[in-house]
């Protein structure tokens, strides 16, 4: 059988309105703090997540990301601040006894169960009968459109598959919050952005709050209402995703999310929230970012697809082409100017097609954002 | 073969078989047929023969002091020649009673009398019992030190485990004798407190009670039920653990549903480790008992060929616990829905 046939067309209608027991909960972090001994995991952070939102919090690996998601899912006691949900104080509430659904990286599917025993395992936790617990994991393996495979073991099931057995499993407890701890990342890429489509169909349909961990900004960007960035046990902004692209709060964010051209220099003049910085190439206008002043060193970002080719903007880098990568719809032109490198990508057609090797770069004032310095996502 | 020698070449593949028949040969093949071989043949108990030898020598005599005293040669002839005709008979039957015939057959395992099938029934009992109540106090042991938090800690109480077996056994079969003797520790404590009277003679019997043999036996053998289940639970992703703890379940559900399940291989092989080593200790019930406790089977092979002097019945004996121990082991797997692939692993 091949992998596309047990995945079924994302927003069909003959799923079963399981969503309408469900209601959603918000998630309300207060001043929380995470120690481990001597290190400190999240720093004080303040965070509210909206009842029925779907959230992801994106950051590099130990980040502290994970630990949040353990935080509200209870198997970690914050060393200081409350997690409400809905409102309620979670303090000295154990995993069992929050209205959480934790889905775990590696899915922590039961080998020796049954797909549906696997379903029904949290009903079976609540004490309710074995006819009509396992009548409800067939009503989510329907769902889940797994509802054929109720006898398999985990073992005889694709990774899709499995992955939504772990789905339909969490969601058979009903929760008002279902946290993810990046469970696509063991998947193939084609798979996971077809799992990218299905989890947020079925957010959409059940209606609870998703609170989804990820390294990928990719899945983050695609799936979520908000998404928080995190570096370092740190908020770094939280936001929908067009903003975070468009109007990232710090050079972190700025890196992490998408790629960026970096310039250092240095403030000369700033007005209106335009600044006007001396760097190798010469001087870059953009808009700050952030608290800057003259005479600061600062960092200039300019997204590859906001530098065009020509002498037509506010900035203007005369630049020598070192390579031209086709990436399909677009190509990306490597260019070099003043011991700089600069990345740029452009529409892929025939004017790309024979470029000279010298070429001016330009891209506008709103194109380019000035920060302070600050740490970047790559180093 | 063929396919070894492609492998590693014909001199390792060749090195690689002898060693394999060696080990086949020396581990079980000649073990287990010599002593299956004793168990099937006996010798006719040659007490009769004496018996009928020592009254021809009394004959012989008497004839003897008659053909001395007599002066009528044809009487003494007479005499000599009875003498001679007893001699001869005297002489075949020392033969037989030097060299008895061997006879082949099950009687050996048929002959075990009443009492001794009795102690064999209740010495797989006991062995049972001393299985259960190792898996119960070694299954906790075993989740602690398999689960420990940190590989440091999973160490130290993996040597804390082991230290205890650095001392030879007897000298901790002995250690326990001490502690639960007359006159041993616990007796000393309790007539420290005044709960018993050492100088009337009214202490606990300890040693009078199968359950100082249990106890015994569990000390000895515990390691040999903890390891097999500390690897398995070892391989136990732990996210399994949280996930049904996130799902609602309580402690013992989880261990009911997912702990267990997942260790079932590493509890059986621990258990028949233990069944089988308490079913055939024989040091462990021989010190602890004293004789003032019930004998295990143990003892009755050991008495057999030491003391009766009757390696054929002993080898019976032993032969017989070798094939229950086997077929309950065998019952137990089937029991408990475990396979041989399951227990290599």
């Amino acid at each position: 059988m091949a992998w596309t046939a047990g995945i079924h067309p994302v927003g069909t209608t003959n799923i079963v309105a399981y969503g309408s027991s469900m209601r959603g909960k918000d998630v309300r972090l207060d001043k929380v703090s995470i120690r481990f001994g001597d290190s400190t995991a999240v720093q004080p952070t303040d965070l509210t997540i909206h009842a029925g939102e779907f959230f992801s919090i994106l950051g590099p690996s130990g980040c502290g990301k994970t630990t949040i998601l353990r935080t509200i899912s209870g198997f970690i006691e914050p060393t200081d601040g409350r997690v409400l949900i809905g409102g309620e104080d979670m303090v000295g509430k154990g995993p069992n006894e929050r209205p959480t659904a934790l889905i775990f990286q590696n899915l922590a599917l039961f080998p020796l169960m049954s797909v549906a025993e696997n379903v029904a395992f949290g009903l079976e936790a609540r004490g309710i009968g074995k006819a009509q617990r396992l009548k409800r994991a067939q009503e989510l393996l329907e769902l889940v459109a797994l509802d054929q495979y109720g006898d398999k073991k985990p073992a005889d099931l694709s990774g899709g598959q499995r992955q939504r057995v772990a789905i339909a499993r969490a969601l058979a407890v009903e929760p008002s919050v279902l946290l993810l701890d990046e469970p696509l990342s063991a998947l193939d890429l084609k798979l996971r952005q077809h799992m990218r489509t299905e989890l947020r169909a079925i957010q959409k349909r059940v209606g609870i709050t998703f609170i989804y961990i990820t390294h990928d900004q990719g899945e983050a960007l695609a799936m979520s209402d908000r998404v928080a960035v995190m570096s370092r046990g740190r908020l770094e902004q939280v936001a929908d995703a067009d903003t975070l692209y468009a109007e990232p709060a710090t050079p972190f964010v700025a890196t992490f999310v998408g790629e960026q051209n970096v310039l250092r220099g240095r403030i000369t003049t700033l007005a209106d929230d335009v600044a006007s910085v001396e760097s190798p190439i010469g001087l870059v206008t953009g808009r700050a970012k952030g608290a800057l002043k003259v005479g600061d060193e600062a960092l200039v970002m300019v997204r590859p697809e906001r530098i065009s080719l020509g002498a037509s903007n506010a900035n203007t880098i005369p630049a020598r082409l070192v390579s031209r990568n086709l990436e399909g719809p677009s190509v990306n032109l490597l260019c070099a100017a003043a011991g700089q490198n600069f990345t740029v990508t452009v529409p892929n057609g025939p004017a790309v097609r024979d470029l000279p090797e010298e070429l001016n770069l330009s891209f506008g004032l709103a194109d380019a954002l000035v920060y302070p310095m600050g740490a970047l996502a790559h180093g | 073969m063929g396919s070894l020698a492609r492998a590693y070449g014909r001199p390792l593949a060749l090195t690689l078989t002898a060693i394999l028949v060696l080990w086949i040969l020396a581990l079980i093949l000649v073990p287990l047929g010599a002593m299956v071989q004793q168990s099937l043949w006996w010798k006719d108990s040659a007490g009769d023969v004496s018996l009928t030898i020592d009254r021809l020598y009394n004959d012989i005599a008497t004839l003897q002091l008659d053909a001395g005293n007599t002066t009528d040669a044809g009487k003494k002839a007479a005499l000599d020649a009875e003498i001679a005709t007893k001699q001869g008979e005297a002489t075949a039957l020392e033969a037989k009673e030097l060299n008895p015939g061997k006879q082949w057959g099950l009687d050996n395992f048929t002959r075990m009398s009443s009492l001794h099938l009795y102690i064999f029934v209740r010495t797989i009992l006991y062995a049972l019992m001393v299985t259960a109540l190792a898996l119960i106090v070694c299954y906790p042991v075993a989740y602690v030190v398999a689960l420990a938090s940190g590989p440091r800690k999973a160490i130290i109480l993996t040597v804390a485990l082991i230290v205890p077996y650095a001392i030879n056994e007897l000298l901790r079969v002995y250690a326990w004798l001490m502690i639960l003797d007359y006159r041993g520790v616990i007796n000393g404590v309790l007539g420290w407190f005044g709960v018993v009277d050492l100088d009337n003679r009214g202490w606990i019997p300890f040693l009078e009670n199968p359950s100082a043999v249990f106890l015994a036996m569990i000390y000895t053998y515990v390691l040999f039920m903890v390891f097999p289940i500390v690897n398995t639970l070892e391989t136990l992703d732990r996210n399994q653990i949280e996930a049904a703890r996130d799902l609602g379940a309580s402690t013992a559900r989880i261990h009911r549903r997912v702990i267990i399940p997942h260790a079932k291989p590493g509890i059986a092989v621990g258990c028949i480790m233990t069944f089988m080593l308490s079913a055939g200790s024989y040091s462990v019930p021989a010190i602890m008992t004293r004789g003032q406790g019930g004998d295990w089977f143990s003892q009755l092979v050991y008495r057999q060929f030491f003391e009766s002097n009757n390696w054929n019945m002993g080898s019976a004996y032993a032969v017989s616990l070798l094939v229950v121990c086997t077929a309950f082991i065998l019952l137990m797997m089937r029991f408990f829905g475990v396979g041989l692939r399951d227990i290599a692993k």
